[in-house]
C-alpha cells in the first residue's frame, strides 16, 4: 500500500502525531513500541528515528491488525519528544470498495429479474388455454386445521388458501434489497472505520509509550491459558 | 500434553481444552448480572415461541421473522461487548467488517446459488420425477410438535453434511476456511467459503408439508439456540439446555486447536444429535484455528478449495507417476 494520491489516499492512510510523557530519544521510544512488532506476520527496519512496518495477514487481536503498513518517527522539540505516524490500511480500502461489490450484486440480480420476467410472460401466454386449471387447484386445497390443543391454548386459526391474495406486488426472483442494504451498511461501517481506528491506533502508541502495562500490549500476545487446560474429570 | 479420554479418543493432546461441565468457567459478577445472564437465554427462546404461537395472522411473516433475527443480534453484539467470555475473542472493527462481508456473501452470492440449485429445487425435481405431493403427516400435529419436527429434521441433515465434511475431502476442502477463524463472535457462523455455506444450508425439509406458522416457530427455535454456537458471552447456560441443545462451549470445542476434539459437536441446534450419534464432548476451548492459529484472508478463503484441491490432485498425480515431490504438502488433513 505505498500508492501516493494526494488527497485521494486519505481514505486508507491515516497520519497524526502523539506527545511522549517525558524526554525520550528514538531508540527508547521504539524499545517501548517494540512488543507492538512482536507478532506473526510483521517484518519492521529501525534507521535513525523513523521505524517502518509491514504485517502480513495479522492476528485478529493484533493492535496494529487495521493498518498493516507504515512509518513511525520520532523527534524532539524544545524539550518535548514527538512520535509522528503515517500508517495505511488495506482494511480500510477494502472496506471503501465493498458497497460496489455489493451494488454489482443488486445489479446482477436486477438483470436476473428481468430475465426471469421475460421468460415468465412467455410461459403465460403458453398457458393461457389452461386458464382456470390453477383455480380448480386452489379450491381442491382444503383449509388446514389446527389441532385440538392448539385450539384450546388460544393459537390463531390458519388463513384459508382459497381466500385470493393481493397480487399488487411483483415478487422478485432474486431479491436486490439486502445487496442495497449491505452496500449501506459497508459504507457506514468505513466511517466508522476511518474515524475509530486511527483514534485506537494513538491510544495504543500513547499507551505504549508511556510504559504503563497496558492491555493493548499485553493483549497483542495473549496468554490465553487460564481455564483452557484439559480436566481430568469427564462430564 | 496429554489429553482427557473421553469414550475411545482422547481430547486436548494437540491444544488446551476444557472437558466437563463441572470445569467451566461462570459468570462473574452482581446478583442483577448473574440473574441477568443466566436466565437470557431461556426468556429469550421461550418468549420467542410464545410470540410466534400467538401472534396474529397478519404478523406471522417471514419479513417481521428477518427483522426479529436483526434486532436480536444487535442485541447480542451488546452484550458481548459488556461480558465477553474471552478477551482474546473481543470483536474488533476489522473482524466485525470482515464478519459482514461474509454475511453479505450470504445474503447475496449465495442465495442466488440456493435460487438455481437449492435444496428446494433439488426437491421439487425429485418431487415431479415421482409425481410425488409433499409428504402431509405432520400438518394435524400440534404446532410445537411440527416446529420440533422441522428445526429436528433440519438439523439433523446438517449434522451428516457437517459430518462428511470432516470426513470425506472433497467436502473438506470447502469447510476448510471456517475452521480458520480464531474466535468466536455472533456472525462468525458466516465466515467460511460461498459452496460450503451453500451446502451446509442444504435440507430435507422440502418434501414435507407443515402449517406456515410453525416454520416460524422453528425459525425462533434455531435464532434462539443456534446462534449462540457462534457469540463471545458467558452464559450460566441451563444444564437441562445445554444437554439438549447446542453451545458455544460445545462448538469452541469444535472450533478448538486440538485436531481430535475438531471431529465432534457437528449439529448446529440438537447437540442430541451428537448425543445419540456419540459424538458430543461437553467442554470448551479458547485457542481456536488451524496451522497454530493462522488467520485466513478473505481471498484464500475464496479460493482455497481449488488451490488445496489442485496442490492434492498434484501431489497424488506426482506420486502415480513417481515424479519427486515439488514442495512439501500442505498440513491438516481431514481424516
Amino acid at each position: 500500500m505505498n500508492l501516493q494520491l494526494p488527497y485521494v489516499d486519505r481514505i486508507w492512510r491515516a497520519k497524526g502525531e502523539v506527545i511522549i510523557d517525558e524526554p525520550l530519544a528514538a531508540e527508547d521510544a521504539f524499545a517501548r513500541l517494540d512488543p507492538l512488532f512482536q507478532t506473526p506476520g510483521t517484518s519492521y527496519a529501525v534507521a535513525g528515528d523513523t521505524l517502518t512496518y509491514s504485517k502480513k495477514n495479522p492476528a485478529a487481536q493484533d493492535k496494529l491488525a487495521t493498518f498493516t503498513s507504515g512509518a513511525l518517527t520520532v523527534d524532539q522539540k524544545s524539550g518535548v519528544s514527538r512520535l509522528s505516524f503515517h500508517v495505511s490500511s488495506t482494511a480500510l480500502l477494502l472496506c471503501f470498495l465493498a458497497p460496489l461489490l455489493f451494488l454489482g450484486f443488486a445489479q446482477i440480480a436486477h438483470a436476473v429479474n428481468a430475465w426471469e420476467a421475460s421468460t415468465a410472460e412467455v410461459a403465460a401466454k403458453e398457458k393461457s388455454a389452461e386458464e382456470g386449471k390453477d383455480e380448480d387447484k386452489d379450491k381442491s386445497k382444503a383449509k388446514a386445521e389446527l389441532h385440538w390443543i392448539d385450539k384450546l391454548l388460544g393459537a390463531p386459526e390458519p388463513d384459508d388458501p382459497t381466500k385470493k391474495k393481493d397480487k399488487g406486488e411483483k415478487k422478485e426472483k432474486i431479491r436486490t434489497t439486502p445487496a442495497y442494504v449491505l452496500a449501506g451498511l459497508f459504507f457506514v461501517i468505513y466511517l466508522v472505520g476511518r474515524v475509530l481506528e486511527p483514534w485506537l491506533l494513538k491510544r495504543t502508541f500513547r499507551a505504549a509509550l508511556s510504559g504503563r502495562p497496558d492491555e493493548s500490549v499485553a493483549s497483542t500476545d495473549a496468554p490465553r491459558s487460564a481455564g483452557a487446560q484439559a480436566q481430568p474429570d469427564i462430564g | 500434553m496429554s489429553g482427557v479420554q473421553v469414550g475411545k479418543r482422547i481430547i486436548g493432546a494437540d491444544a488446551p481444552v476444557t472437558v466437563g461441565w463441572e470445569n467451566i468457567g461462570r459468570v462473574e459478577g452482581g446478583p442483577f448480572k448473574q440473574f441477568f445472564f443466566t436466565y437470557f437465554q431461556p426468556a429469550v427462546l421461550f418468549g420467542l415461541i410464545a410470540f410466534w404461537y400467538y401472534a396474529p395472522n397478519e404478523w406471522a411473516l417471514a419479513s417481521i421473522g428477518i427483522a426479529i433475527g436483526l434486532g436480536f443480534k444487535v442485541l447480542l453484539l451488546g452484550l458481548e461487548w459488556v461480558n465477553p467470555r474471552y478477551r482474546s475473542w473481543q470483536l474488533t472493527w476489522k473482524e466485525f467488517a470482515t464478519d459482514v462481508f461474509y454475511v453479505g456473501m450470504g445474503y447475496t452470492l449465495v442465495r442466488m446459488m440456493g435460487t438455481y440449485l437449492g435444496d428446494d429445487v433439488m426437491i421439487e425435481a425429485v418431487r415431479n420425477a415421482f409425481d410425488w405431493d409433499k409428504f402431509s403427516w405432520f400438518t394435524g400435529l400440534p404446532l410445537l410438535v411440527q416446529a420440533i419436527a422441522i428445526s429436528m429434521i433440519f438439523d439433523f441433515g446438517q449434522y451428516w453434511m457437517h459430518r462428511g465434511m470432516h470426513n470425506w475431502y472433497p467436502l473438506w476442502l470447502t469447510h476448510a476456511p471456517h475452521h480458520y477463524i480464531t474466535q468466536l463472535n455472533i456472525n462468525k457462523g458466516a465466515v467460511g467459503n460461498p459452496i460450503e455455506l451453500f451446502l451446509i444450508g442444504l435440507g430435507v425439509g422440502g418434501f414435507f408439508d407443515f402449517l406456515p406458522r410453525a416454520f416460524l416457530l422453528a425459525g425462533a427455535i434455531g435464532m434462539a439456540v443456534a446462534t449462540y454456537q457462534h457469540i463471545n458471552v458467558r452464559f450460566n447456560t441451563p444444564r437441562w439446555w445445554r444437554y439438549i441443545f447446542n453451545t458455544v462451549e460445545h462448538h469452541s470445542v469444535h472450533h478448538s486447536q486440538d485436531y481430535e476434539a475438531t471431529r465432534s459437536n457437528y449439529s448446529g441446534t440438537w447437540i442430541i444429535w451428537d448425543r445419540i450419534f456419540g459424538t458430543c464432548v461437553d467442554g470448551e476451548a479458547e485457542l481456536l484455528g488451524m496451522e497454530g492459529g493462522r488467520r485466513m484472508d478473505i481471498r484464500e478463503t475464496m479460493v482455497f478449495p481449488f488451490t488445496e484441491g489442485y496442490n492434492t490432485f498434484r501431489t497424488w498425480l506426482r506420486r502415480r507417476l513417481q515424479l519427486p515431490e515439488a514442495a512439501p504438502h500442505q498440513p491438516e488433513p481431514a481424516e
